[in-house]
Order: structure tokens, then C-alpha cells, then sequence
């Protein structure tokens, strides 16, 4: 056993685990955030995606002390202490049956966000296609983060518009 | 029929929904009991073979280890539903590679999986049947030599060797009528198996009282045929066993029978401790009843105006070592190779046999997808070689209302017309022929909404809370938390939001037949009608007592009972739960069950399926594109038609057609369990490819609605049948681009070139 110490959700943990121990083990078991998946193990479903330091990582296959002192979310952590943006839109447009898949996704999906803010339908299937899905055909998922990427563009360029005293002006 | 209540129709929120996008949802995987061991299986490595000995001594030394048990502790235990072949641990010899040799519990997963690997078993090869064909040879190893000594459920039909059962269809006079024919089309097909790949595997967890009571946390399809298989295998009273569904991340057909649960409840009574067993990816795709491949020989006998005649078929499903579900299943073969079409004489001959691969279940339209890529891949190659459009060739022969079904059922609420012009119009299927290397494919489908009861409690609480108790299961569909929750809530006058749903538990919910055969949303929903207006009833005499006018007057909605006609008589739910005066509120009960449809008896022997239930058809088309040079398909468009009788929840009603599409997209394109001398190549999402977003067009799905007679407000079972179409679609867009039939799944890149090149697939 070693003593590691995780930053997750803005909370330090310490803890003790074996020293070969997966982030997704360390997640689920030592800190009881079981919000997280296990599907396939291999670094193969998506299911697991966490961020560190804001990029999508499958926790099935990183082992815990290589992420030591870095910032790790997972889904309980995702939209602070409220949902995120993406979550929500996934609730609202039907991208959830069973939702087994639905914290990887929604993870993957806030990391695409962050990074190109409104992405299109193809870009979406592009970025996201290392995450799985077998119930819902994916459709509902590609315009869930559509929708919520283009309603954060609309609401930052509503910021920018009213701080730049220009109605109808874009950022 | 009653008045559509205004919650229906709408594309509400799912109840469990704001708990699965936070991640707080529990699953099967994430329940836990005080004081649990972990279990793991030790798994032969050998396709067929005699066990010579088996030794545990270094097992039981591993630390943490409580319990090692092999076939010798758990004698007499026996599985599958309906023909009793299949010992929870292997007893003598083994008959696929990866069947359960030995069960250990430890106080974690780790130290049980080192404990597995440290038997050590002594193996006596045997010859391994590798196919039907292998199976049914003259000298073939017989699978299960003992098999007349085994329990059979009376209804199927054994001619016995490796053979585990035979159903069979006979309408009309085919000789004579084959006889007639203008022209004769004869082909054979060939579908390998494939898995339900839930993204959740089978897990559960046993637990055993001071007074020998089993409990189980399972993530499960059907808890009551969970407790009957549990009792049946383990000789435990049906009584003694209780069945807590778990939250489900997936089933698809692979959580409707006993799995993982008796080896959990034997390590249990072992150990005196709960146990949980979660099967690995590996141990899925190799060890856990998938759909089962096939071999389909099929005539159809056509005059010359393209008018359908009659069809002989002989459907031999591939079952695996086990019988498990495979002699229910390869009856709704008799049912779906004929297609929707009329016909003057048929002959349908569906066997299940038995080979050294993992025993095989139910999954998604169980039996369907075979027959029907072969029934509709034939369709299409009659139509163009008779130089009829396809789409008119459906139009002629469409069976219409009041024609019957393959085995003599009056056909009602029949929508298949309507569903060809609907995928026709969306495609735009007048402009088709799209030109070198573009191609075009439609097939159509019909399928069942399976009966059986479903009951229902509804319980009105003194604070005027609402609570529906149902033994129907969510697995994710939405059936139960967005459906049933609509129809519920419209019944009462109430938001889907202002009702709580307790699910899926046989001590402390009513009966349901499972979520199974698309039956979910019409079953329970009927049942929770039918308690609501129990629940109605009581609640307006105890109302009109009280606001001194007749029950007739009253109404329900806005969360209150009011008299129509005085404004100022009105009183809340909670209002009139106290006034009930038990200090618990109200009750009210309902049950549905869908009566049997009638058929000819005397068409079908063996089968354990003759009808089809308020039948529901659909259409799909879809465009690729095929890489001539390669051979590559690129799937463009994709659409589906079906009838769901009513819509109740657009967005989830449409997940069921695009989700189905997309499994049944996977079967055509990706997806086949890999078997090389008795062993699967490819267990894990690497090698078993499930399709990707982006490996997929937008599925552009159409809800046709014509209602059905009996399903709430008119609807159909919904779940199943968008699965079953796109096999065949997509093989005759690739046979409408290249001009080369594709005759076995899945329609990869190699196979399109082979077929280019003149290599028969
Ligand atoms: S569980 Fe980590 S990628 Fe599948
Ligand atoms: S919702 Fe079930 S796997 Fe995606």
C-alpha cells in the first residue's frame, strides 16, 4: 500500500492504496464517488472518462499515482454544486435510458465544450466516438451537446454584447 | 377507450432522469451489502472435454478465500428454463470454453480471482462441434449424450441427438402450390452469433437469514422468472426467495433468466455471508447467452405477376452448448421468415441445435433477425430479378386488415402500407437509383407486444402524495419512468412529476410478466389505468359523501376532486385521503392481462409462440455508398418506420426506433462473436466492434400511428422491433449498389470486395 493524495472535485483526499491501483478504483472504492463506470477495462468504452486537468482520460486504465497534485472531475463534480449546462441538455432531450453511459458522456461532452465551445453535429461525432452507447442510437446525445454548446455561445455572446453596449453583437 | 389525458403525448422528463445525469443513480453494479465477499467463476479453457480431477487445495490456501465449490458441492443444480441441461458447475464434462468449473468467495475481487487461477483441472479432450452443420453430421460427437434423462417443458417438440428441439409451421398444400409457380427462388443465408453488450454486465448479490430466506439484488429483466428459476435450480421454496431489481444499465434480452444469482445464493449459504458477482467483459462476450447465429435455407415459389405463393424455410439456430432460451426462440422463426405477406402455403421447419459454444439466449427480438435477413434479403432478390421495384413488390403482397398470419391469426390494426410509403416518402424512394457505387434498400418487419399480466397498486397518501407500485422493471427504455409515469399521472389529473414510482421487487410489488417482448409500457401502462380508476372510485364516493353529491358529478384534475358544476366544492388529494379515516391513505389496484391471440392450432407443433399479440409492422430504408475498390459501405442515410399505435412520450418512443436501429446497424455492419476451434477470438470492444456516433448517419425515424385495439390510448409494444430491419436493408442497398448479394452477416469490407470480386460471401 502507498499513501496517495488526489484532487478531486476541489476536495484533497488521502488515502492509502495498492500502488498498481486504477483512478477508477481509487474513485469508486476508496473515495465512494461510484457516479463513474466500468465497462470494458480496457480503455475501450469511454464509460470511466474523468477529467484531469480538464482532458477526458479513461480511469480504467491510469493508474492513481500518476495523477497525483493534478485536478481531477468526475461527474459529482462536474457543474459545481449545481448540473452542468450539458447535463442538463441530456435530461431534457432524451440522450438518457439506462445512463450507464451517461457520466462518461457528459464528462467527454463538457471537455469538447471547454475546448471549441459550439462544436456542429459532425464535430460531436467525431470527438465523441470513443464513448459508447447501446441503448439509445446516439442521436439524442450528438443534439444534447449540440444544443448545450450552442446555448452557451448564445449566452457568452449576450455577455459580450451587453459588456460591449452592442445590441446583436457577437464575441 | 378512455379520453387521452393531456400528459400523453408529450415528450416529458424521465423520473429517474436528473439521478442518472448526476451520477447518484445506483446501479447493479454500485449496490453493496454489509459484510460482503466478493465471487469469481474459474471457467473451463477447453471447448468440450471430460474433467479428468479437479484440485482446490492451492485455491482454499489463498489468503481471504472463504469458499471454493465445484460441480461435486452443487450436484443437482440444474439450469435453463426449459430443457434442464445445464449444471451451475460443470459435473463430468465441459461443453463450451468458458463454462463455470468452480465458484470461489474471498474477501475481495482480487484474492477470488487469484483463488480461480490456482485450480487446477485435468482435461480428457473431446471433438468440438463447431457448427450446426458440424452437429448435424452422421458421426457427430452427440453434445449431451444423457439428454433423454433431462426435464423438458412439455410444449417442445425433441427429436433428441444434438438436435434440442424442432419447431414447425404447415399452412396450405406447398407442393402443389410450388407446382403453380411461375418462378422458384432458392437461397441460403448465414448470421453468426452476436451479443446484447448491456454496457452494465450481469451482476447480483445473494443474501441468506437466520431463517434460510434468500434474498437477491440482481440486475435483472424479470424479477418473478428470476425467483422461479432460482427456486427450480436450487430446490429453494419459491417462497423463501425474494428478488430486488437493482438499478439496470442495460439488458436487451441477457438479464431475463437466472445468470450470475445461483452462484451467488450457493456461495452465500456457504459462507453465511452476502456475495456479489459482476461478471468482467471478457466473461460476457464468451460466457453469457447471445443471441444465437443461424443457418437459413429458404424457396419461395412467385407468379409471374410478382404475387407471393408459398415459402418453405428450415431455420437451424445455432444454441450453443445450452438450451437456455433457444427453444422459445427459434419459434418466432416460424412466425417472422414468412414476412408480413400473404401467402397460399407455407412450410417452416425450426430447429435449435446444439454445438461447443456458449449456451445461447435471448436478445432484442429473439429469433427474428435471422429469418428475417434471409426472408428479406430473398424479397429484395425477387424483385429485381423479376424487374419489379421492390417498394411495389412489398405494396402487392402487404398483408392488409383481416388477413391472417402465418399461422391463421386475423390480422388487426395492420399498418405495414402504411409504414412502406412512410420510409419511402422519406427517403425519397421514387428517385432511387443513385447511381455507380450508391445504392438503395428497404425490408420490412412485424412484430409482437407480448401479453401476460402486469397489476399495479396505486396508493394515495394522507399528505396527498402519490405513489404507483409496479412490478414492471425500467431498464432504461423509459417504458416505466417516462411512459407509465405519463399515462399514471393523465389518469389522475397529475404531473408526471408529482408521482413516485417503487418498481420491480417480488415481496413488495405486485406481479408483472417482465420486461419483455415490448410488453412494458402496454401492460403496466393498462394496469396502471386500471388502478387509477379503482383508485378514482374510491376516492369520489368518499368525496361525494363528503361534499353531499352523486360520484357522477365529480371530476379529477389540477390535484384535486371537484363538482363540476359548483366551483366552491372542491377538496385536495389529501383531503380526501384522510377522509378515508384509516390513518394510511388509499389504495387502489388494478391488473391487465392481454387475452391470447386466436391462431390455428394445428399449423404449429413445438412452438411456444403462434401469435403475434396487437401486431406492429415497420419499414426501413437506408442509402450507402460502397467503396468499389475496397469494398468499404459507408451507411448515409437511415430511416425507420413503425407503428406504435400512439405515441405517449415522442423522445422516448423515438429512442426505442433509433436505439433498436442502431443495435440492429451493429448485427448488419460490425458485430459477430468470432469462434476459432471452439474459442472466441474476440472478447472486448476492441475486436467485438459495437457501432460508434461515428460510424452512423442521424437515424431518421417516423412514428406511424395506427392504434391498436387494446394497448393505453391505442399503443403498441415499441421496444424490439426496430432491430430486426436493418440486416437486410442495408445487405440489399449493398446488393442495389454493386449488383453482389451479401448472404452473411456482417457486411464488412472484406466480404464486399470478395462479393466484387465473384467470391461467394
Ligand atoms: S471502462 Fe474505461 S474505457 Fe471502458
Ligand atoms: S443510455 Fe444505456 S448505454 Fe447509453
Amino acid at each position: 500500500m502507498t499513501a496517495f493524495s488526489l484532487l478531486v472535485n476541489g476536495v484533497e483526499h488521502t488515502m492509502e492504496a495498492p500502488a498498481g491501483a486504477f483512478l477508477l478504483d481509487v474513485l469508486r472504492d476508496s473515495l465512494g464517488l461510484a457516479g463513474t463506470k466500468e465497462a470494458c477495462a480496457e480503455g475501450e468504452c469511454g464509460s470511466c472518462t474523468v477529467l484531469v486537468d480538464g482532458e477526458p482520460v479513461d480511469s480504467c486504465i491510469l493508474f492513481a499515482g500518476q495523477v497525483e497534485g493534478r485536478k481531477i472531475t468526475t461527474v459529482e463534480g462536474l457543474g459545481g454544486d449545481g448540473l452542468h449546462p450539458v447535463q442538463e441538455a441530456f435530461n431534457a432531450l432524451g440522450a438518457v435510458q439506462c445512463g450507464f453511459c451517461t457520466p462518461g458522456f457528459v464528462v467527454a461532452a463538457a471537455a469538447l465544450l471547454d475546448r471549441v465551445g459550439s462544436p456542429t453535429p459532425d464535430q460531436v461525432r467525431e470527438e465523441l466516438a470513443g464513448n459508447l452507447c447501446r441503448c439509445t442510437g446516439y442521436d439524442n446525445i450528438v443534439a444534447a451537446v449540440v444544443s448545450a454548446g450552442a446555448a452557451s455561445e448564445a449566452s457568452v455572446a449576450s455577455a459580450a454584447s451587453v459588456a460591449s453596449g452592442v445590441r446583436g453583437g457577437g464575441s | 377507450m378512455t379520453a387521452i389525458p393531456e400528459t400523453v403525448g408529450r415528450s416529458s422528463g424521465r423520473l429517474d432522469g436528473e439521478a442518472k445525469i448526476t451520477g447518484r443513480f445506483e446501479y447493479g453494479v454500485d449496490a453493496a451489502r454489509p459484510g460482503m465477499l466478493w465471487a469469481r467463476l474459474a471457467r473451463s479453457t477447453q471447448p468440450h472435454a471430460r474433467i479428468v480431477s479437479i484440485d482446490t487445495s492451492a485455491a482454499l490456501a489463498v489468503p481471504g478465500v472463504y469458499a471454493v465449490l465445484t460441480g461435486a458441492d452443487t450436484e443437482g443444480f440444474v439450469g435453463s428454463r426449459y430443457v434442464r441441461d445445464e449444471p451451475i458447475l460443470a459435473t463430468g464434462t465441459v461443453r463450451y470454453a468458458g463454462e463455470p468449473i468452480a465458484a470461489v468467495a474471498a474477501d475481495t475481487e482480487e484474492a477470488a480471482e487469484e483463488a480461480c487461477r490456482a485450480i487446477v483441472v485435468e482435461y480428457e479432450s473431446l471433438p468440438v462441434v463447431e457448427s450446426v452443420d458440424d452437429a448435424l453430421a452422421e458421426d457427430a460427437p452427440i453434445i449431451h449424450p444423457e439428454w433423454e434423462s433431462y426435464w423438458v417443458s412439455p410444449i417442445i417438440n425433441r427429436p433428441g441427438g444434438n438436435v434440442v428441439s424442432h419447431a414447425t409451421l404447415r399452412r396450405g398444400d406447398v407442393d402443389a402450390v410450388f407446382a403453380t409457380a411461375d418462378r422458384v427462388f432458392e437461397d441460403t443465408y448465414e448470421v453468426p452469433l452476436v451479443h446484447q453488450a448491456s454496457l452494465e454486465g450481469r451482476v447480483a448479490i445473494a443474501e441468506v437469514d437466520d431463517d434460510g430466506k434468500v434474498h437477491v439484488w440482481s440486475s435483472h429483466q424479470y424479477p418473478w422468472g428470476l425467483r422461479q428459476d432460482i427456486s427450480d435450480i436450487l430446490h429453494i421454496p419459491l417462497d423463501d426467495v425474494r428478488v430486488t431489481v437493482t438499478g439496470v444499465g442495460g439488458g436487451f434480452g441477457g438479464k431475463l433468466y437466472a445468470g450470475v444469482e445461483p452462484y451467488c445464493i450457493v456461495l452465500a449459504l456457504a459462507t453465511g455471508r452476502p456475495v456479489k458477482l459482476r461478471l468482467t467483459r471478457e466473461e460476457e462476450l464468451t460466457a453469457t447467452s447471445p443471441r444465437m447465429g443461424a443457418t437459413v435455407h429458404l424457396r419461395t415459389a412467385v407468379a409471374s405477376d410478382g404475387t407471393f405463393l408459398a415459402r418453405e424455410g428450415r431455420l437451424d439456430y445455432d444454441s450453443g452448448a445450452y438450451a437456455e432460451s433457444s427453444p422459445g426462440v427459434v419459434s418466432v422463426g416460424l412466425m417472422t421468415l414468412p414476412g408480413p405477406y400473404r401467402w397460399q402455403a407455407l412450410a417452416v421447419d425450426a430447429r435449435a441445435i446444439y454445438t461447443n459454444k456458449a449456451g445461447c439466449g435471448s436478445y432484442r427480438g429473439p429469433g427474428a433477425p435471422q429469418a428475417v435477413f434471409a426472408g428479406e434479403s430473398q424479397v429484395d432478390r425477387i424483385a429485381r430479378e423479376m424487374g419489379i421495384d421492390p417498394l411495389q413488390l412489398r405494396l402487392h403482397n402487404a398483408v392488409r386488415d383481416g388477413d391472417q398470419g402465418p399461422t391463421g391469426q386475423v390480422l388487426e390494426g395492420v399498418s405495414l402500407v402504411e409504414t412502406l410509403h412512410a420510409a419511402a416518402d422519406k427517403i425519397g424512394w421514387d428517385s432511387a437509383g443513385a447511381g455507380e457505387g450508391r445504392g438503395r434498400g428497404l425490408s420490412c418487419t412485424w412484430w409482437t407486444t407480448t401479453g401476460l399480466p402486469s397489476s399495479a397498486d396505486l396508493r394515495l397518501g394522507e399528505d396527498g402524495s402519490l405513489v404507483l407500485v409496479t412490478g414492471a422493471t425500467e431498464i432504461g427504455t423509459g417504458a416505466v419512468m417516462a411512459g407509465v409515469a405519463q399515462i399514471c399521472a393523465g389518469e389522475l389529473g397529475v404531473d408526471p412529476g408529482d408521482l413516485t414510482i417503487e418498481s420491480a421487487d417480488t415481496e413488495t410489488t405486485p406481479y408483472d410478466f417482465g420486461a419483455q417482448g415490448s410488453r412494458t409500457m402496454v401492460a403496466a401502462g393498462n394496469a396502471a389505468i386500471a388502478a387509477a380508476s379503482d383508485l378514482k372510485d374510491q376516492m369520489f364516493d368518499l368525496a361525494a359523501a363528503k361534499l353531499g353529491c352523486s360520484p357522477d358529478d365529480l371530476e379529477l384534475a389540477d390535484g384535486e376532486v371537484r363538482d363540476r358544476d359548483d366551483p366552491d366544492a372542491v377538496l385536495t388529494l389529501a383531503d380526501v385521503a384522510r377522509l378515508a379515516g384509516t390513518g394510511n391513505g388509499l389504495v387502489g389496484s388494478g391488473t391487465y392481462e392481454q387475452p391470447g391471440t386466436p391462431f390455428d392450432t394445428d399449423s404449429v407443433v413445438g412452438a411456444m409462440i403462434g401469435a403475434f399479440n396487437i401486431p406492429s409492422f415497420a419499414t426501413h430504408a437506408c442509402e450507402v455508398s460502397v467503396d468499389l475498390a475496397t469494398g468499404e459501405v459507408s451507411l448515409d442515410r437511415y430511416v425507420i418506420a413503425q407503428d406504435v399505435g400512439k405515441v405517449v412520450n415522442p423522445r422516448y418512443c423515438e429512442g426505442q426506433l433509433t436505439g433498436g436501429a442502431v443495435q440492429g446497424i451493429g448485427q448488419a455492419m460490425f458485430e459477430e462473436i468470432v469462434y476459432r476451434d471452439g474459442h472466441v477470438q474476440n472478447p472486448n470492444f476492441t475486436d467485438y466492434k459495437l457501432p460508434t456516433m461515428a460510424d452512423l448517419p442521424p437515424i431518421e425515424a417516423v412514428m406511424v400511428e395506427v392504434p391498436s385495439a387494446s394497448g393505453p390510448y391505442g399503443a403498441k409494444g415499441v421496444g424490439e422491433q426496430g432491430v430486426i430491419g436493418p440486416p437486410p436493408a442495408i445487405a440489399n442497398a449493398v446488393r442495389d449498389a454493386t449488383g453482389r448479394a451479401i448472404r452473411r452477416l456482417p457486411i464488412t469490407a472484406e466480404r464486399v470486395w470478395a462479393a466484387l470480386r465473384g467470391e461467394e460471401s
